[in-house]
């Protein structure tokens, strides 16, 4: 069935009309175009789909969007402000945290919420938080670096 | 190395960011299943519900009734040509015959996905099934069902005719082959590894275009624009000139995405439907339709005398390539070609079976044929160590190969830098101090092991254009993709170094087989060498261009020139005296000689085989690349209770020649070793009755982040190649090759148990561990 | 499909009983992934995240009430589930990965009554009762009369979990869920789950749960009496383990074969059992 939806996505009021059986990882790619979220798995195992709601990781894939009509959900998309890149992403950049990109924006997600809430986190913190992510590029190491940097407030991400 | 007038460092050797970063860190970027054409319609493939059957007759008729489908294609009604890397086995749509579970059988384009996976259902196939083999030996019998009765007729087979089901038989022979009562010791075993996923996180996905004069564009997930482009054009039966290939963002690759994956079908999809459709498998489709890593049974036996110097190896080495040869007998030679390892043995005697069975089809994946054949020699030598009484690493170090050493097939080794790295992980890791099994808590059990493994780097020709903007910048055009590796970056970086520039003034185009110059395949260990090479002569040529004309505007001789910051070019010692590389574009424009470009084109020529000292057969290469070597360390925990298997520590040195990136290079190795360790521990497809039992990334587990150590060592060695651009060579595959026998080394070294079946288990290590009580 | 948020009990019950072709969607961790690949399409989805009875958790007697719809995430982080409810806490923190944790629910794992999840073994070691609401009323239903086979449970049609309790007595017992899985965040290829209190060198409670060897959680009231009363020595410990052994009946899957999960189950108990001696030697 169709149905008209209101979602809150990057402070932003998307009016849209789904199917009911439409998860938000469908809304967000196929009817808003906010591609930055991906699609490793569909099945909640890759982590590629991860968003912000109220400020928790999910799965997008695993999130019915209809579900959603009061939360606030934040995507990769959602991260910059106006075009510049939060600290995390700097770091991404700067120590090379990717190759193909394609686990990044969950990544970069799942790093956001935790250092949200825990700006200091040790490096099994980091590893512990970040697991249901998976990278098969990077090996991790530069990822668990970007994010250890920025916790230690090194300015190098340029 | 550069140094911009605001002080920023740039060139060759330098870990400047990835190029893309913006758009990758942003969700900016763009990758094939991101994009979205007016009208598009939405592709799905249906897969064969057997294993070895002859399609009686399609029934397509409900299918092509349902509202919103627009195409239903099968080989009854698509004319489709068989295509295939090497052997012209294989047709996008099977025709007459299924020969795996999965097999692409029909397609479907709709209006949307959900009508599209409704129309799928509604396709009726008749089969009769036959039976079918899933074992490479089984199959080689001589009552095996025959898989490819036409075989012999095939486009490019060169197995003799006689070899039941076989898609190629490659042989190297060198020395004597009875010399084994010569030997004072000698270790024999059966290796067997699995077929690997390579799991990249995007699948593969591709979009075909049509347009008014019946000109198709894709674009698509893929490790060249020109071998799709080839092998679609051959199977669709139609010219290059109405297809048009370009590559987006490539979400991983790893060797999966190389040759075609669905682009064929995409596009006669979308000329049935004639509109545009985008095809982007599921995980499943994807695990089950496109290839994993040869899954292969190697018999090796090895022979030393007391004193440890290696006098024989005999391997007799099984790939399963499933239903399709794909790339099988190439990987098959490089495994034959790297079974000696990298160490002088002067009596050889390798057989490589390539075989084909009724399961998914198996190709290129990062390493390509060297992790088997290393995985083996490498455990041997660990074996013969312990029954030499030797420590391995000395074993190692007393029968490396070093510069002007011969490799197995006569070619010489130029850049010997295998001591340097074996070298480097010892002192790295501490290797003296280590015990070799140490007690923990509990029953676990911590044990230190090694490997060393080597790759060639180069194959194939490449070619670039590189050109002077007005403005006096610089557009690189290489065919070379960019699946992840870095490629855009370190070109740009090779162009920034010659010519003197900041990157930020060097653009590149995305790969375009209409534009682009020919690239082979990111494949290889190849790009930075084979297409930096081309990328650096060519801006060479445009250096030279503009100290030509430079030369003639100040009055100057040539050789008194010098490319300053900033993009100016001026003269020795006379700061005044220069000019901005636009003025020099202009000039070139509007006035002398025509626009500044840059052009370079080349084929790596393959240093023969010594057809005196060696007896080589079936090969389908004619000999060596550029060498490369690694040696490895890898410390585990094994618990003696579950087997579980923990890798605590982990150092891969690696000899690059140059690192234009070291920070990519790194990337290279992290990453390489992480997936060495999947193939070491976890990772394998299970086929139960010809089905794969785990095709989602829920049942199949590729390493997370807590399932490896965060202190990998990666060390780079930089003997400079005398052949690469800036002296580098290629790093992309070797990280991988050794991580498995290290690991098991290791194991063995813990516990005392030796796991000759990867992936290594927890079930297989306590399996060996109980063989022991 | 349709779809709808009730926000109360009566409505909810409405729904219930005039549809037949229902689902209740809790965290959709499960029924979500099961829908993307066409499993299952209901024709009504019944979303319970609108009814306050099932959310939170609080404390009536001993007994921690944990709402059906509490995440895995919010029990992890739960510091008063203390002596044998810590059984759940340590289960839950293990339960894949934390966007997974997030949104999936104690009630909707239960529900599902997947033998290799995590929750069904960790709460009958936990002795746990769970109360359902049905048409004709609410009803409380013991532990190990709720898992019936593989995906089954004990709930009559149009049946819904609305909470979990857990008694935290004994309050000096300690839980531990050892977790034993290919790799992290995996299901359990065997789990063992096990609340145990000791007086003195003595044993003086102990109930023992292993997870993915049989349709439904493992245990044997035998197996717990050998412990209680005994030293914990190793040898009641592997009498107890090898009549959980016995009783087993574990499937050949892609995380285990049979015979491997076999050789587990002692093993694992006896690394339980023996960890958790130890931390009680300290406390
Ligand atoms: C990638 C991944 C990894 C996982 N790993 C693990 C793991 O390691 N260990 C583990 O234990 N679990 C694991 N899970 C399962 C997950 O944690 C949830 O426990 C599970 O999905 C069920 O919870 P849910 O709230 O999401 O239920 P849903 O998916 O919403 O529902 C599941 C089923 O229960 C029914 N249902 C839900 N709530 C109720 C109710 N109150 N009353 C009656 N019926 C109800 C639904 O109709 C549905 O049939 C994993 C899941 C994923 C996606
Ligand atoms: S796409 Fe959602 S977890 Fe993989
Ligand atoms: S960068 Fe490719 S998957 Fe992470």
């Amino acid at each position: 069935m169709m149905e008209t939806i209101s979602l809150t996505i990057n402070n932003e009021v998307h009016t849209v009309l789904i199917e009911t059986r439409q998860t938000l990882l469908s809304v967000l790619r196929d009817k808003l175009f906010l591609c930055g979220t991906k699609n490793g798995c569909n099945h909640g195992v890759c982590g590629a789909c991860n968003v912000l709601v109220d400020g928790k990781a999910m799965r997008a894939c695993l999130l019915l969007a209809i579900t959603l009509q009061e939360r606030e959900i934040t995507t990769i998309e959602g991260l910059s402000e106006n075009g510049e890149l939060s600290l995390l992403q700097k770091a991404f950049a700067s120590h090379q945290a990717f190759q193909c990109g394609f686990c990044t924006s969950g990544m970069l997600i799942s790093a956001t919420a935790l250092l949200d809430h825990d700006s200091t986190p040790s490096i099994s913190k980091i590893r512990h938080e970040l697991g249901g992510n998976i990278c098969r590029c990077t090996g991790y190491v530069q990822i668990i670096d970007a994010v250890k940097s920025v916790c230690e407030g090194k300015t190098d991400c340029t | 190395m550069h140094v911009k007038q605001d002080g920023s460092k740039y060139g060759v050797g330098i870990s400047m960011p990835r190029r893309e970063s913006y758009e990758k860190v942003s969700g900016s970027a763009v990758y094939t299943d991101d994009m979205v054409l007016p009208g598009m319609l939405y592709g799905a493939v249906l897969g064969s519900d057997y294993a070895h059957a002859r399609i009686k007759s399609y029934d397509t008729k409900a299918a092509k009734a349902l509202k919103g489908v627009k195409a239903v294609i099968t080989a009854a009604d698509f004319d489709m040509q068989r295509c295939g890397m090497l052997i012209k086995d294989e047709h996008p749509l099977a025709r007459d015959k299924v020969r795996y579970i999965g097999e692409p059988v029909a397609a479907v384009a709709a209006i949307d996905m959900a009508t599209a996976n409704l129309a799928m259902q509604l396709i009726e196939i008749e089969y009769e099934e036959l039976d079918a083999v899933f074992d490479a030996e089984e199959a080689m019998l001589e009552n095996a069902p025959i898989l490819h009765e036409e075989r012999d007729s095939y486009d490019g087979i060169v197995a003799s005719p006689g070899l039941h089901n076989v898609a190629s038989y490659t042989r190297c022979q060198e020395g004597e082959l009875d010399v084994w009562e010569t030997c004072d010791v000698i270790v024999e075993g059966v290796y067997e590894t699995p077929a690997q996923e390579h799991m990249y996180i995007e699948p593969c996905s591709t979009i075909a275009d049509i347009d008014p004069m019946g000109k198709v564009t894709v674009w698509s997930s893929q490790q060249s624009v020109f071998i799709p482009r080839q092998l679609t054009a051959e199977a669709l039966g139609i010219p290059m000139t109405k297809l048009r290939f370009i590559t987006p963002q490539v979400g991983g690759a790893f060797g999966g995405k190389c040759g075609v994956t669905n682009q064929p079908v995409t596009v006669a999809l979308a000329l049935a439907a004639n509109a545009p459709v985008k095809l982007t498998y599921t995980r499943s489709d994807d695990m089950i339709m496109n290839k994993s890593r040869h899954p292969s049974r190697i018999y090796m036996r090895t022979g030393a005398d007391s004193s440890g110097k290696l006098i024989a190896r005999e391997a007799k080495i099984y790939f399963n390539t499933g239903a399709y040869a794909d790339e099988g007998p190439l990987i098959g030679s490089v495994a034959t070609f790297f079974s000696r390892g990298p160490y002088k043995i002067k009596n050889m005697n390798v057989e490589t079976w390539c075989v084909y069975t009724n399961r998914t089809k198996a190709g290129a994946f990062r390493g390509f044929g060297v992790p088997q054949a290393t995985f083996a020699g490498e455990s041997q030598i660990d074996e013969l160590a312990e029954k030499l009484n030797m420590d391995p690493f000395d074993l190692r170090m007393k029968n490396m190969v070093a510069t002007d050493d011969k490799w197995l097939g006569g070619q010489n080794i130029d850049h010997g830098t295998l001591p340097g790295c074996l070298k480097a992980v010892y002192e790295a890791s501490n290797l003296r101090e280590r015990p070799k099994q140490q007690k923990l808590d509990n029953n676990k059990w911590r044990g230190i092991g090694v490997s060393t493994s080597a790759h060639v780097s180069a194959v194939l020709s490449a070619s670039a254009v590189v050109k002077l903007n007005e403005d006096g910048t610089i557009t690189i055009n290489t065919g070379a993709v960019d699946i992840g590796e870095g490629a855009d970056t370190i070109l740009s970086q090779m162009a920034a170094e010659t010519l003197g520039l900041h990157p930020d003034d060097i653009t590149y185009t995305c790969t375009d087989s209409d534009t682009s110059p020919y690239n082979y395949q990111t494949a290889g260990s190849r790009t930075t060498y084979v297409v930096g090479t081309s990328v650096t002569q060519a801006s060479v040529q445009v250096r030279n261009q503009i100290y030509k004309h430079a030369s003639e505007m100040l009055e100057s001789a040539e050789s008194d020139l010098e490319i300053l910051p900033g993009s100016f070019v001026g003269v020795k010692g006379s700061p005044d005296a220069r000019i901005p590389f636009s003025a020099v574009a202009g000039r070139a424009l509007n006035q002398v000689g025509g626009p500044i470009v840059g052009m370079h084109s080349w084929l790596y020529h393959n240093t023969p085989f010594d057809k005196e000292t060696a007896m080589i057969e079936g090969f389908a290469l004619d000999g060596g690349g550029v060498f490369c070597f690694a040696a490895q360390v890898a410390v585990v925990d094994v618990d003696k209770d579950t087997g579980k298997v923990e890798v605590v520590e982990f150092w891969s040195a690696h000899d690059v020649g140059c690192a234009i990136n070291p920070k990519s290079v790194e990337g290279q190795i992290f990453g390489g070793v992480v997936q060495g360790l999947g193939y070491a521990l976890f990772e394998e497809l299970v086929w139960i009755d010809g089905q794969i039992s785990n095709p989602s990334m829920m049942d199949y587990k590729v390493p997370g982040m807590n399932d490896v150590p965060y202190d990998i060592h990666a060390i780079i060695l930089e003997t400079q190649e005398k052949t690469g651009p800036f002296g580098a060579r290629g790093v992309g595959e070797i990280p991988l090759n050794g991580v498995a026998p290290a690991i098991c080394n290791a194991i063995a070294s813990a516990t005392g148990a030796r796991v000759r079946t990867i992936p290594a288990t927890s079930e297989r290590v306590l399996q060996e561990i109980l063989k022991l009580e | 499909m349709n779809y709808v948020e009730p926000s109360s009990i009566t409505e909810l019950m409405n729904y219930v009983t005039t549809v037949e072709d229902y689902r209740c969607l809790a965290g959709g961790a499960t029924l979500v992934a099961m829908m993307n690949v066409g499993l299952v399409e209901p024709e009504l989805l019944i979303s319970l995240h609108k009814l306050d009875e099932l959310k939170g958790m609080r404390i009536d007697q001993n007994v921690i009430r944990i709402g059906a719809m509490t995440t895995h995430t919010a029990i992890t982080d739960e510091d008063r589930l203390t002596g044998n409810a810590s059984l759940v806490r340590s289960a839950a923190g293990q339960i894949a990965h934390s966007a997974v944790r997030n949104m999936g629910t104690i009630g909707g794992a239960i529900s599902h009554a997947d033998p290799s999840a995590d929750f069904p073994a960790a709460l009958t070691a936990a002795n746990a009762t769970i109360e359902v609401l049905g048409p004709s009323g609410r009803r409380v239903i013991q532990i190990d009369d709720f898992f019936v086979n593989y995906l089954e449970t004990s709930l009559t049609e149009k049946e819904i979990v609305m909470a979990i309790m857990v008694p935290l007595s004994p309050a000096d017992a300690i839980g531990h869920h050892l977790k034993f899985s290919r790799v992290d965040g995996d299901y359990a290829t065997v789990s063992v789950s096990l609340a145990l209190a000791m007086e003195g060198r003595i044993c003086s409670y102990a109930r023992i749960a292993v997870g993915s060897v049989a349709a439904v959680p493992l245990r044997l009231k035998e197996a717990d009496d050998i412990l209680i009363g005994s030293n914990l020595e190793e040898s009641e410990i592997a009498r107890a383990s090898e009549l959980l052994l016995k009783s087993s009946d574990p499937i050949d899957d892609v995380r285990g074969s049979s015979s491997y999960r076999k050789f587990l189950i002692p093993r694992l108990i006896r690394q339980a059992v023996l960890q958790s001696k130890k931390e009680l030697s300290y406390t």
